[in-house]
């Protein structure tokens, strides 16, 4: 803490020379503070910096090493906003990507930027807005890709790729990913990189003690009457605290994901057939989020959680098996009881596999389900509802409209879409293959290798959230109305009445 | 020198850094104040005031979610009018004021929370300032153990809050339950989190209450209370007399800060609950942003400035009639 003193002459001695010492004075401590380091501010502003200058130190020494390797001094430097897991590892990444075919003059130099999603979203936003022609590409949140591409702030791979590369990712890749990451004319605007779909995790030595077998299930859904009720009785056998482990906070996780599983798995959707309007005819499509199918499961999660005695469950489904606290509980709070063992049962993305299946916590003995359902497939009020249901998550990489460096963006999309690379990258940071084929075909990779082909099935029964540019709006709208329907109070049919009332409203409202 | 004199008288070669020092040794005294202020004003001006009226400006447009532009054609106040009359709360994360959903609507959440916080930080910091005032054996630990919730950062704070509210972690849902007092999942629920939210606040900010009133107590004349004793006068007489009138002004200055810092609550609300459960003003604003309706934002962001001028001139106000502000 720096403290200006004045001297008292200052001000007791006449006035013009106090004005003369006073300006001197000012002047001189500020240049000594300056110096010393005083300013506070300055401190700060430095150490924020400082993490940069730790990113462009990366950097640099990339350049300076591929100078090393031979590299020319003509070689291209793509920036990308990626993820920490990749711009941790970068070195390798860029390594896997030569080693796949791009070229080895070229770069690419990873940040990260923002905490969350949001963040992300929000800082991606200034900067298209803005014009600017770097970052070159960065990965986008296959949940909010589709309004970046509506306002043209990415770049259409379909006019910008070679045809071999743009007919392997409509031909090859989950068609989920892709359908978000594809414009209202088609045309695809965003490279996936991976996917990311929700299972049933739970305890195999639990389950088998109980005297269940639930791994001929791994592609072979339960229906939720079965799962609660056999999952009920494991849990009265075991003595873990909790039995089924979900999330309904009021939060993302539960519009986009959780609640979107559970009306699909019933034959419900939030806006009519979703093959039609899942992504397009704002202010036209039905809004269906108060049809019997939506309500009935959300009735099916109440008795998960409040039991049958309790107003608006259903009797078949069996009851108190999930505590009342999933109604605070995002992915974290829901995944730490069951990795520590806690738990029967935990519904939940891959990251979790891999975290619980770690030798300390519950190695070999966890298992992995496909999501129950409520009404066989194809049996829903509309195409693609019914059966088992994963959320769509993922990210993608979309490429800066005003890049210059599009050529060396070209050969990095054409070695990421390589087998050898997606399950190298699979290996290395976890994340999943874009490609079913080449999923089920990574059983050699630790921990998630055992799952694969639950997790191809997941990807191949997955649906997506509605994303459209309304989309924020509206699934503030649904988070709230579900998770109150889903509180101990909660009538579902009172608030899906009152949801479909408001997202009348603001599709109404709309005018594109 | 001398040729330097010389030319002086002759014709003086123009000094521009004499003459700048002349005019300022000639400026009336008012003047050199604002001269000495103007970095201070360029500075606010570029930092505060530009920004605020560019907010003004983006709340005077359509929302615009098509397209790269942050905000659509020019509506004047129209955003004004359907956030006031409620036509705008359909479209909003969360109702802008809707009186019959009081636990869900921004304006009354925020204004329940700064009366309640508010008013109960007022009277433990005041309780807290008196006693820390006497001479006691250990007074210097017991101020330095009542000012560290204070030290303590919002981002903690929160964490503390939200693990203890957080069933099967804290230790605090299961008998508040029992008692009544809150639901077992009591960070969905908004009256839950709302207690919960107004209880950390006033954990956290009595003591920056009792320390500003401490500071206006120990300011008091210790004669005046001698006076008081000579005269007879009750503990209670002297309270009414001497004590509160005297300590009445750092006393609102204390609340103006604190009424302010309640008015704009976000911090706590994120890390405990969310503004999903419990939708404070800043809440409002920051979840309409993320729904890119910037000038929906913008407008309850400016809605917001204004309240807040509005209780600061209401307590600069109340501080002049009693002439010791200084204003």
């Amino acid at each position: 803490m720096c403290v200006f003193h004045m001297t008292d002459e200052t001000t007791s001695n006449g006035r013009s020379i106090g004005r003369r010492r006073f300006v001197r004075a000012v002047g001189a401590t500020g240049v000594a503070a300056g110096l010393a380091g005083c300013s506070g501010n300055g401190d700060g502003g430095d150490g924020g910096d400082g993490g940069d200058g730790g990113d462009g130190g990366g950097g640099s020494t990339g350049t300076s090493t591929s100078g090393g390797d031979g590299g020319s001094s003509g070689g291209t430097t793509v920036e990308m906003i990626a993820h920490d897991e990749w711009a941790n590892v970068q070195d390798q990444i860029n390594e896997l990507l030569h080693e796949n075919g791009m070229s080895d003059d070229i770069t690419i130099e990873m940040n990260t930027v923002g905490q969350t999603t949001d963040d992300q979203q929000a800082q991606y936003r200034q900067w298209l807005s803005a014009g600017r022609t770097t970052p070159d590409i960065m990965i986008f949140d296959s949940g909010w890709t589709i309004p970046f591409l509506v306002r043209g702030q990415l770049l259409n791979l379909e006019e910008t790729l070679p045809q071999d590369l743009l007919d392997r990712v409509h031909e090859d890749y989950f068609d989920a990913s892709v359908n978000s990451a594809t414009g209202p004319n088609g045309d695809l605007y965003a490279f996936p990189i991976y996917p990311d779909f929700p299972t049933i995790q739970y305890r195999k030595d639990l389950v088998q003690d109980a005297g269940y077998d639930w791994e001929q299930y791994a592609t072979d859904p339960m229906t939720w009457e079965q799962f609660s009720v056999e999952l009920k009785d494991v849990y009265e056998q075991s003595d873990v605290e909790y039995g089924f482990n979900t999330q309904h906070v009021a939060a993302e996780q539960l519009s986009c994901c959780v609640f979107n599983e559970y009306l699909t798995s019933y034959g419900g959707a939030f806006f009519g057939n979703p093959e039609e309007n899942l992504y397009q005819n704002i202010g036209e499509r039905p809004v269906t989020v108060n049809e019997e199918p939506v309500v009935k499961s959300l009735q099916m999660a109440r008795t998960l959680v409040h039991g049958n005695d309790a107003p608006h469950t259903l009797d078949n489904i069996a009851g108190n098996i999930s505590p009342e606290a999933v109604a605070q509980w995002d992915v974290e709070g829901a995944r730490a009881p069951f990795t520590s063992g806690n738990a029967v049962a935990l519904r939940n993305w891959p990251y979790s596999i891999a975290i619980s299946g770690t030798e300390e916590n519950l190695g070999d003995t966890q298992g992995v389900m496909p999501m129950p359902y409520g009404v066989p497939e194809g049996e829903g009020n509309y195409p693609g509802t019914g059966g088992s249901t994963a959320a769509l998550g993922g990210w993608h990489v979309g490429v800066n409209p005003n890049s210059e460096k599009v050529d060396a963006v070209i050969e990095m999309l054409q070695a990421m879409q390589t087998d050898e690379f997606q399950k190298a990258n699979f290996g290395l940071v976890g994340w999943m293959p874009p490609v079913p084929e080449v999923l089920q075909d990574s059983t050699d990779v630790e921990i998630m290798g055992n799952h694969v082909e639950t997790l191809a099935y997941a990807g191949q029964h997955s649906i997506a959230r509605p994303v459209t540019v309304l989309w924020p709006q509206e699934a503030d709208a649904i988070e709230q109305s579900a998770n109150s329907a889903l509180q101990s109070g909660g009538n579902p049919t009172q608030e899906m009445d009152n949801l479909a009332d408001r997202l009348t409203a603001i599709e109404n409202d709309f005018e594109g | 020198m001398a040729t330097e004199t010389d030319a002086g008288t002759a014709r003086s070669p123009i000094r521009v850094d004499l003459a700048l020092l002349n005019r300022i040794e000639r400026l009336s005294d008012t003047q050199f104040v604002y001269l000495m202020l103007t970095p201070v004003l360029v500075l606010l001006g570029s930092m505060a005031i530009w920004p605020l009226i560019d907010t003004f400006g983006m709340s005077l447009h359509a929302d615009n979610i098509m397209s790269s532009d942050a905000t659509g054609e020019f509506v004047g106040f129209e955003n004004y009018v359907q956030m006031l009359t409620g036509q705008a709360n359909a479209l909003l994360p969360r109702p802008f004021l809707d009186l019959s959903a009081p636990l869900t609507s921004a304006v009354t959440v925020t204004l329940i929370f700064t009366v309640i916080a508010v008013g109960f930080e007022m009277v433990l910091g005041f309780g807290m300032a008196l006693v820390l005032d006497k001479n006691f054996r250990g007074r210097r630990w017991v101020r330095v153990a009542l000012i560290l919730p204070w030290a303590v950062p919002i981002v903690i704070q929160g964490m503390i809050y939200y693990l203890i509210f957080t069933p099967g972690v804290g230790f605090a849902v299961d008998p508040l339950q029992g008692l009544g007092l809150i639901s077992g999942a009591p960070l969905a629920d908004s009256w839950s989190s709302l207690l919960i939210v107004i209880v950390s606040d006033i954990w956290k900010q009595s003591a920056f209450m009792a320390l500003l009133i401490l500071a206006g107590l120990q300011s008091i004349d210790r004669d005046l209370y001698n006076v008081a004793k000579v005269t007879g006068a009750t503990k209670l007489q002297e309270f009414r007399t001497i004590t509160f009138p005297l300590v009445l002004p750092t006393l609102l200055i204390a609340l103006l800060f604190r009424t302010i810092a309640a008015l704009k609550v976000y911090g706590t609300v994120v890390t405990i609950a969310n503004c999903n459960t419990l939708p404070t003003l800043t809440c409002l604003v920051v979840t309409t942003w993320n729904a890119n309706r910037y000038a929906s934002a913008a407008t309850i962001a400016f809605i917001m400035a204004a309240v807040i001028a509005l209780a600061l001139v209401g307590y600069l106000w109340k501080l002049r009639d009693l002439e010791y502000g200084g204003l």
